[in-house]
C-alpha cells in the first residue's frame, strides 16, 4: 500500500468513526487529526494540497462518504451509513442561528407541516429554553425570517411554520390535527 | 384436511340449550370466506333469521379466527367475533368486534379456527376449551363478579397460560354498550350483553398444539423477516416523530421511541434509544401509545408496552401510577390502547391540572380500572362525548328526575375529579338509573329514548357521530372522501385503518404520492391532510382497496390496526412495503397458492356477504339512501371555509355523491341503489345469496 492510499484509508476511517459516534468531521479537524497521525505537515503548503486533493478523491470514491460546505465555515464530512443527510444536515446547522427557521422551512414545504417549539430542546438540536426565546425574538425583527409564524394549539402548544409553504389557516389547522386531532381520533 | 396447512381444520359449535357440542370441518364449510369474520357472515347468513334480536336465543356468536393467526406472521393475534350488533340503530344489524390478546393463538393451539355460540344456558357457564375438547361448567361462583376475578379464577383451574375471554358485570345485566376482554385489556366491544343473553361468562382457551406451516419452512422465515422488516411503529407509522442518526424524515406520527425516552417505571429505567429500523430486536421500542395519547408526562409511568401474540409492535402500554392505589384504592398498574386508555379521560372537559397533567392520566387509570373490569364499551368514545354533550347542553338534567341528578355530583365533575367515574360507570354497569341506562344503551337507542332527533347528533363535528347508533372513524381527516366512503359501509363505527395507517405515515406527501401511484394508480388518489381535492376514480380505488384489506385481515387474523404494510421505513426500498405480503403470507402457511388479486376477490366475496346480509336484514335494496348516509357536519366547517380549500376537511355535497357512484361502480354495485347486482354475487360465487335476496325483491 503507497502512502497516498494509506491516508486516503484513514480519512475514510476518520470520518466514519465519526459519524458513528453522531458527529460531524470538519476539514480543520480532520486535517489535524491526521498531522497528529504523521500523515502531514500543516505548516507545509504542497502537503495540505495534497491533502485536499486526497480528500476530494475520497469524497468522490466513496458513496457513503458526504461533504457539506457551510457559510462562512470550513466544509464538514460524515457517512451515510450512520448519518442520515436530514440529521447531518441538523448537526451542521447547529451553530447557525438560521438552524430553527431553516428546519421550519423544510418541515413546511416538505411532509407538509408546522413544526411544534418543543422539539428544538430534544437531541439533536439541544437548544435551551433561553436559545428557543432568543431565536424566536430575532424571528419578530426585520431580516431573513419574516416568513416564519406562530400557531397556537387549543391546548396551548406553539408551533412554527413558514408562511412561504402554508397560509395561516392551513398551518394551524394542521398543528390542531397534530398537537390534539389525531388523538382525539385515534 | 391435511392437504392445508395455516388452518386448525375444525371449527367448535356450542349449543347452550342443549349442552351439545359438535364440531365441523373448517374446509368443507368455509374455506371460500377464510376465517374470522368470513366464517361470522357465513354463519349469520346461513343460520340467523331476519327478525332476529341481538339477545335472542337464535343469535349466534362466532368467535373465528383465521389460518395465520398462532402462526409466526407479525400482528396475528386478532379474533373477530361477529354477532347481531346491540347498538346498531334504529334495528340490529350484522357486525364484528375485534379482540387481539392471546386468545387467537392459544384458539388455534387448541385445535379450532372458530368457536360458533348457539341457543341460551339455562345458568350461568364458562365454555372450557381444551386441546381439541370442550366442556360447559357452571360459572355461579364467578358470576356477579368482575373480569379480573373471572379471569384469576379460571386460569385457576385451567392453567396461567390458558386466554381467557370473559364478561363483566355489564354484560351479564344485559348492557348493550359492553364488551368481552381476554388477556386483562384486549376487548371486542358490543359483545358482552350477548354472551350475558346467553348466560355465558367466559370462555376459557388452553392449546398445545402448533399451527402446520404448509410451505417450505426456509421460504416461511424469510417471508416473516422480510414481514419484520417492513413494520413501523404503531399503526404503521413508518417515520419516527424526531430526528434520529438513521432517518432521512422525521414528522407527527405514533413513532414516538427515540433516545432519552425512558420507559421510567421499568427498573432499571429502560431507554428507547435510536430505533434503527433494520434492529429488528427493538421494533417494541419504537410505540408508546400512552405517550402519544396522554402525553410526555406518561414516560415517567412507562413499564413497558403489552400486546398480541405474534406482534413486536406492543400497542399496550403498561403504566404504573402510585398515587391512584392510595387515592382511588384501584390497583396502580394498568394497560390499554387507544380509546381504552383514554376511557375515564374523555368524559371531563377539563382537569385542575391542565389536559395532560397528573390528574388526566389519573383519569384514565381510573377508567381503565372500572370500565375493564366491569365490561363496559366506549364506543370509539361516543359514550364519553355523548355524556359532555347532554351535560353540558342541560339536556341530561332535563331528562333525569331531580333526584337522580342531584345524587350525582356534578362540582366533581366539572372540576376534572377522576372520583366522579366511581359514582357513574358501576351505575351504568348495574343499569341503575335513568342516565346510566340510557348511557349503556348506546347513542342510537339513547337519543331515540330520551327524544332527541339523531339529526342533532348528525350537525356537530365535535360530537364525531355518523350514523346508526355510532362514530366516525377515519372519516375526512383521513384521507377525505375516502376516509367518508368507508364510513357509510358498516353497521358500527367502520374500524378500518389501511387508509389512515397509509396517509398517517408520516412520509413527505411527494413520497406518499409516489406510493399512491404505485397502488392504486396515480399519485391523484391520496391529498394532503386538510388539503383535499374533487373526487377522482383513483380515490374510489383506493377506497375499495381499504376495505377490502379490512375484511382480509379481519379474515386471515392480521391487525387493520397495524396493516397494512404498502410502506415501509426503509430507504433503501424507497419505502415501499409490499402490497402482496398478505397472499404471500396466505399461500405459504395454507398452501393455497393466492396471488394478491385472487386474495382480494375473496375478501370481496366477504365484504359483498356482510352487504348482502345488511340488506336482507334492513329488508330494503336502496342502501344509498338508508344505510351509506353521511351526516351533516362532513359538508361543513367551523369557519366557513370552502371545499377544498386548505385547511378544511369539509366535503362537497354534489361532490361525495359522484364519489358514491365512482364507489359502487368499482363494486360492481348498482349506482342508483348502492346494491350489489344480481352478476356482482355471482362473480364472487355468491349465487346461492343472489337468489335468496332475489325472492325477497331485494336484488336491483
Amino acid at each position: 500500500m503507497n502512502q497516498e492510499e494509506e491516508i486516503r484509508l484513514t480519512i475514510t476511517k476518520i470520518i466514519r468513526e465519526t459519524s458513528e459516534k453522531e458527529l460531524l468531521i470538519n476539514f480543520d479537524e480532520l486535517l489535524a487529526d491526521l498531522e497528529g497521525q504523521g500523515f502531514l505537515n500543516q505548516e507545509d503548503a504542497d502537503s495540505i494540497s495534497h491533502f485536499q486533493s486526497i480528500l476530494g478523491r475520497v469524497v468522490d470514491e466513496n458513496e457513503d462518504i458526504n461533504e457539506l460546505s457551510p457559510r462562512n465555515r470550513p466544509p464538514h464530512y460524515y457517512s451515510s451509513r450512520s448519518l442520515s443527510e436530514t440529521y447531518a444536515g441538523i448537526l451542521v446547522r447547529k451553530a447557525e442561528n438560521s438552524l430553527v427557521a431553516e428546519v421550519v422551512r423544510e418541515n413546511s414545504a416538505t411532509y407538509p407541516r408546522p413544526v411544534p417549539l418543543s422539539i428544538f430542546r430534544e437531541p439533536p438540536f439541544d437548544l435551551t429554553q433561553e436559545a428557543i426565546l432568543d431565536c424566536l425574538a430575532g424571528m419578530g425583527k426585520p431580516g431573513n425570517y419574516q416568513d416564519i409564524a406562530q400557531t397556537t394549539t387549543s391546548i396551548g402548544t406553539v408551533f412554527l411554520y413558514s408562511n412561504l409553504h402554508l397560509d395561516p389557516t392551513y398551518a394551524s389547522t394542521l398543528a390542531e390535527w397534530i398537537d390534539v386531532g389525531q388523538a382525539n381520533n385515534p | 384436511m391435511a392437504k392445508y396447512g395455516g388452518w386448525a381444520g375444525k371449527v367448535l359449535r356450542v349449543d347452550l340449550s342443549t349442552g351439545r357440542i359438535t364440531t365441523e370441518d373448517t374446509i368443507e364449510k368455509y374455506k371460500d370466506y377464510i376465517g374470522g369474520t368470513g366464517i361470522g357472515y357465513k354463519v349469520l347468513w346461513d343460520e340467523v333469521p331476519t327478525g332476529t334480536k341481538p339477545f335472542d336465543t337464535a343469535n349466534r356468536i362466532v368467535f373465528g379466527v383465521g389460518p395465520l393467526a398462532g402462526t409466526g406472521a407479525p400482528c396475528n393475534g386478532r379474533t373477530a367475533v361477529t354477532t347481531l350488533w346491540p347498538t346498531c340503530w334504529p334495528k340490529p344489524l350484522v357486525a364484528s368486534g375485534h379482540m387481539g390478546g392471546h386468545f387467537a393463538a392459544e384458539l388455534k393451539y387448541a385445535g379450532f379456527d372458530a368457536i360458533i355460540i348457539e341457543g341460551k344456558a339455562d345458568r350461568p357457564v364458562w365454555l372450557q376449551v381444551v386441546d381439541g375438547t370442550a366442556k360447559i361448567n357452571d360459572a355461579g361462583h364467578i358470576w356477579g363478579q368482575g373480569i379480573r376475578r373471572a379471569t384469576i379464577e379460571i386460569c385457576g383451574q385451567m392453567g396461567p397460560d390458558a386466554s381467557v375471554a370473559a364478561i363483566g358485570q355489564a354484560g351479564e345485566n344485559l348492557v348493550p354498550m359492553s364488551v368481552v376482554i381476554n388477556s386483562y385489556s384486549h376487548s371486542a366491544g358490543g359483545i358482552g350483553g350477548v354472551m350475558g343473553s346467553k348466560n355465558l361468562k367466559a370462555i376459557g382457551v388452553r392449546g398445545t398444539g402448533c399451527v402446520r406451516i404448509a410451505g417450505d419452512k426456509g421460504e416461511w422465515e424469510n417471508l416473516v423477516k422480510l414481514h419484520l422488516s417492513l413494520l413501523g411503529a404503531v399503526n404503521q407509522h413508518v417515520v419516527p416523530n424526531s430526528p434520529q442518526p438513521w432517518a432521512e424524515y422525521y414528522s407527527a406520527s405514533r413513532w414516538v421511541g427515540s433516545r432519552g425516552r425512558k420507559w421510567g417505571s421499568a427498573d432499571p429505567n429502560i431507554d428507547t434509544g435510536v430505533c434503527d429500523p433494520h434492529n429488528l430486536n427493538r421494533i417494541a421500542y419504537r410505540s408508546n401509545n400512552a405517550v402519544f395519547f396522554l402525553g410526555d408526562k406518561a414516560w415517567q409511568y412507562t413499564v413497558r408496552g403489552n400486546g398480541c401474540s405474534g406482534c413486536p409492535i406492543r400497542c399496550h402500554t403498561i403504566l404504573k401510577v402510585p398515587s391512584v392505589s392510595s387515592k382511588y384504592g384501584i390497583p396502580e398498574v394498568g394497560q390499554n390502547t387507544c380509546v381504552g386508555l383514554l376511557f375515564g379521560r374523555s368524559f371531563f372537559k377539563t382537569f385542575p391540572d391542565g389536559p395532560q397533567g397528573q390528574t388526566s392520566i389519573e383519569a384514565c387509570m381510573v377508567g381503565m380500572g372500572l370500565a375493564d373490569d366491569l365490561g363496559i364499551w366506549e364506543n370509539y368514545g361516543q359514550m364519553q362525548r355523548d355524556f359532555q354533550q347532554l351535560y353540558y347542553s342541560g339536556v341530561m338534567k332535563d331528562k333525569l328526575g331531580d333526584s337522580e341528578y342531584k345524587g350525582y355530583s356534578w362540582d366533581k365533575y366539572e372540576r376534572g375529579d377522576p372520583g366522579f367515574l366511581f359514582e357513574l360507570l358501576p351505575k351504568i354497569a348495574y343499569k341503575e338509573g335513568e342516565l346510566a341506562t340510557a348511557l349503556g344503551l348506546g347513542t342510537g337507542h339513547l337519543l331515540e329514548r330520551w327524544g332527541i332527533p339523531e339529526q342533532d347528533w348528525q350537525q356537530d363535528p365535535n360530537i364525531a357521530y355518523w350514523k346508526m347508533g355510532h362514530p366516525k372513524h377515519h372519516s375526512a381527516e383521513d384521507a377525505g372522501q375516502c376516509g367518508v366512503i368507508i364510513n357509510t359501509q358498516y353497521n358500527r363505527d367502520a374500524q378500518c385503518h389501511s387508509h389512515s395507517n397509509f396517509t398517517r405515515n408520516g412520509l413527505p406527501i411527494k413520497v406518499q404520492k409516489r406510493l399512491a401511484s404505485e397502488i392504486w394508480g396515480s399519485p391523484d388518489a391520496i391529498d394532503a391532510v386538510a388539503d383535499y381535492s374533487p373526487m377522482n376514480p383513483y380515490k374510489a380505488k383506493m377506497a375499495k382497496w381499504s376495505i377490502l384489506r379490512k375484511e382480509l385481515h379481519d379474515s386471515l387474523s392480521l391487525c387493520n390496526w397495524m396493516g397494512p404494510w404498502i410502506a415501509s421505513p426503509l430507504k433503501e426500498r424507497n419505502y415501499s412495503g409490499d402490497d402482496s405480503i398478505e397472499s404471500l403470507l396466505y399461500s405459504l402457511a395454507t398452501g393455497d397458492k393466492k396471488s394478491r388479486e385472487e386474495l382480494d376477490e375473496v375478501a370481496e366475496r366477504i365484504f359483498t356477504l356482510h352487504r348482502a346480509l345488511t340488506i336482507r336484514d334492513m329488508e330494503t335494496k336502496d342502501m344509498r339512501t338508508q344505510h351509506d348516509t353521511i351526516p351533516d357536519w362532513v359538508f361543513t366547517d367551523p369557519t366557513g371555509k370552502k371545499c377544498f380549500t386548505p385547511g378544511t376537511n369539509r366535503m362537497d355535497e354534489e361532490d361525495m355523491k359522484l364519489a358514491m357512484e365512482m364507489y359502487y361502480e368499482l363494486m360492481g354495485w348498482d349506482k342508483k341503489s348502492g346494491s350489489p347486482t344480481n352478476a356482482a354475487y355471482h362473480k364472487l360465487g355468491l349465487g346461492d345469496v343472489a337468489d335468496a335476496l332475489k325472492i325477497r325483491g331485494l336484488i336491483p
